[in-house]
């Protein structure tokens, strides 16, 4: 018995002394670093996700990036957040110079004109302290992201690396794979193309359309760059980063996957409606000296679908719809 | 620390260990065979994009790209044994990184020849026979009915004899309409090599002029810029395609 009371007398000082040492402590010394790894949802039929080594996907990684994201205290000026262009109900774009945020997990090059080639981290480094001009003093004295920096990385000093990091965390999350393309091709086997749809994937698929060879693989974009004979004397693209004549007009091909939902389209917006995108591609091809060989009709002018194609390779581009990503609550704001 | 205490002499044992069997190694490390490919046009370097070329159909022509995989390499040794991979190197013009291919472990013996795919053969060219890489993707071949990947594509424009305009083509090849398609590529070495240690260079030269000759002159004109399901213009590449590559050079390290 005696022994019991000696046990609480000791463990009601040691109590006692905790708590004295509780007020003379900083809350940050409480700040937990213990990352939950992020179980990315990769779909089975989309290529290996490739993530840098030192920048593992984590809850906390995540959850700090998508605040980052949609706060506009990521601005110099808090004129805007990345959210403010980057509009979900569009897949996240607004605008024909705005690259839309989908899958770009998987991507190489960065703006239409590449001028970014490093990486995801490497955009995202430029997006908060070139573009926005992050002033980091203010995310230091804010009330919480001291905390979740540290929560994400275990750093106590934030900086235009750890926000660019937690930036491509975030955007690693941003997969679309639901369309009806998903579905009818690697889903349960219950949805099925209409006669116009699989007629329309026939013409996109085979060098009728001859889409595919920029625009094909599961992710409907080659990460790469060229001039599709848009003008005779095409805008700069490739060549105003590399200097060199022999890329003039040639841009990013944009991913297809929501194209319905991100028009106007081309590099400049020229184009209302997919309706004449396609037009373009059947009558309006334009000769100059850097148009890619594959723009095998050139020399035509087209690939001169008839209106049946037309609106048959129209009904198929409309099944790379995905509703649920621009629903998706994890990728909407958290404020 | 006192852990530390506890297994540095487990550690240092391990170190030692480490050091010893990774000596040992270099002593009977097996000899190697560094594989570059290198390419040219009828003899004269290739020069991309800008440089026009002449060719047996009378066009001349420019290379703007050039892709493809090869595969199922295997060396002849004079003893009648081989040695085999099954490694599939996938090489890009642009890519320097795609010139070269170092197969180690080679076993020891005297070398007379190799011989590999342009291409793949059917049992990697399947839907997902090769790693998902965007790479592998973009080289798909997803025409309708048929399957696998592109095995090379070389493209280009060509001068349409004078006719006024220039045109693009695309020497896409693979397989379709249940025809394989891929070439296979025999090459004597003019000296058999005793390989018994080191890396040997071997350095393997694609003309690309030879895809439009010999045995069939291959015309742009004929088949066009689209040639993916045209079987005559793949049976004429193939064809053609045995004799592209020659052993430019060997040499030792």
């Amino acid at each position: 018995m005696k022994q019991f009371y000696f046990f609480l007398l000791a463990s009601s000082m040691l109590a006692g002394l905790a708590a004295c040492t509780d007020d003379t402590v900083a809350p940050e010394d409480n700040w937990v670093y213990a990352p939950t790894p992020y179980q990315l949802q990769v779909p089975a039929h989309f290529p290996i996700l490739e993530i840098p080594e030192d920048n593992p996907t984590t809850e906390e990684g995540v959850w700090l990036g998508r605040m980052l994201y949609y706060d506009p205290i990521t601005h110099a000026d808090s004129a805007k957040s990345c959210a403010t262009c980057h509009v979900q109900e569009h897949s996240f774009t607004s605008d024909p110079t705005v690259i839309p945020h989908i899958n770009l997990g998987w991507s190489k090059n960065f703006l239409w004109n590449g001028k970014l080639q490093n990486g995801l981290e490497d955009a995202m480094l430029f997006e908060v302290s070139e573009f926005f001009k992050t002033d980091l003093s203010r995310l230091e004295q804010h009330p919480d992201y001291p905390r979740y920096f540290y929560e994400a990385f275990g750093e106590r000093t934030i900086t235009y690396e750890l926000a660019a990091k937690a930036l491509a965390q975030f955007e690693r999350t941003m997969i679309s794979a639901n369309s009806k393309y998903d579905r009818v091709l690697y889903g349960d086997q219950t949805e099925f193309f209409t006669d116009a749809e699989l007629n329309g994937w026939e013409i996109f698929f085979t060098e009728k359309g001859d889409c595919f060879h920029c625009h094909g693989g599961i992710l409907f974009t080659d990460n790469d760059f060229h001039n599709n004979a848009l003008d005779t004397e095409p805008d700069d693209g490739l060549m105003a980063i590399t200097g060199n004549p022999l890329d003039k007009g040639r841009f990013k091909t944009p991913t297809l996957r929501n194209i319905a939902l991100t028009g106007p389209y081309m590099h400049d917006g020229r184009y209302e409606t997919l309706e004449e995108v396609i037009d373009f591609y059947s009558e309006g091809l334009k000769r100059s000296d850097t148009v890619d060989p594959l723009m095998k009709s050139v020399h035509l002018g087209g690939k001169h679908l008839t209106e049946q194609e037309k609106s048959d390779l129209l009904a198929f581009l409309l099944t790379l719809t995905d509703s649920t990503y621009i629903t998706n609550k994890n990728l909407a704001s958290p404020f | 620390m006192r852990t530390v205490q506890r297994y540095l002499p487990l550690f240092l044992f391990l170190l030692v260990l480490g050091l010893f069997s990774s000596s040992c190694k270099k002593e009977d490390s097996k000899p190697a065979f560094q594989l570059s490919f290198e390419h040219e046009v009828a003899g004269q370097d290739l020069v991309m994009f800008t440089q026009w070329y002449d060719c047996a159909a009378g066009h001349k022509f420019q290379v703007h790209r050039l892709k493809y995989y090869l595969s199922n390499f295997n060396f002849q040794k004079l003893d009648g044994t081989t040695f085999q991979t099954g490694l599939v190197q996938y090489i890009d013009l642009e890519d320097p990184s795609t010139l070269s291919l170092l197969l180690q472990e080679v076993p020891e013996g005297e070398y007379t020849g190799m011989s590999f795919i342009i291409g793949l053969d059917e049992f990697t060219n399947v839907n997902g026979g090769l790693p998902n890489t965007i790479t592998n993707i973009n080289m798909e071949w997803p025409l309708p009915g048929d399957q696998g990947y592109h095995y090379m594509k070389f493209e280009g424009r060509y001068d349409s004899l004078g006719m006024g305009s220039i045109k693009n083509f695309n020497l896409h090849t693979g397989a379709t309409g249940g025809n394989q398609n891929y070439v296979q590529v025999q090459l004597q070495f003019d000296n058999s090599i005793n390989v018994n240690s080191g890396t040997w260079n071997i350095h393997l030269m694609m003309d690309l002029n030879e895809w439009l000759q010999n045995p069939h002159v291959y015309d742009f004109e004929t088949f066009g810029p689209m040639i993916m399901a045209n079987q005559d213009a793949q049976q004429i590449l193939k064809e053609n395609g045995a004799d592209v590559f020659s052993v430019k050079a060997i040499e030792k390290e």
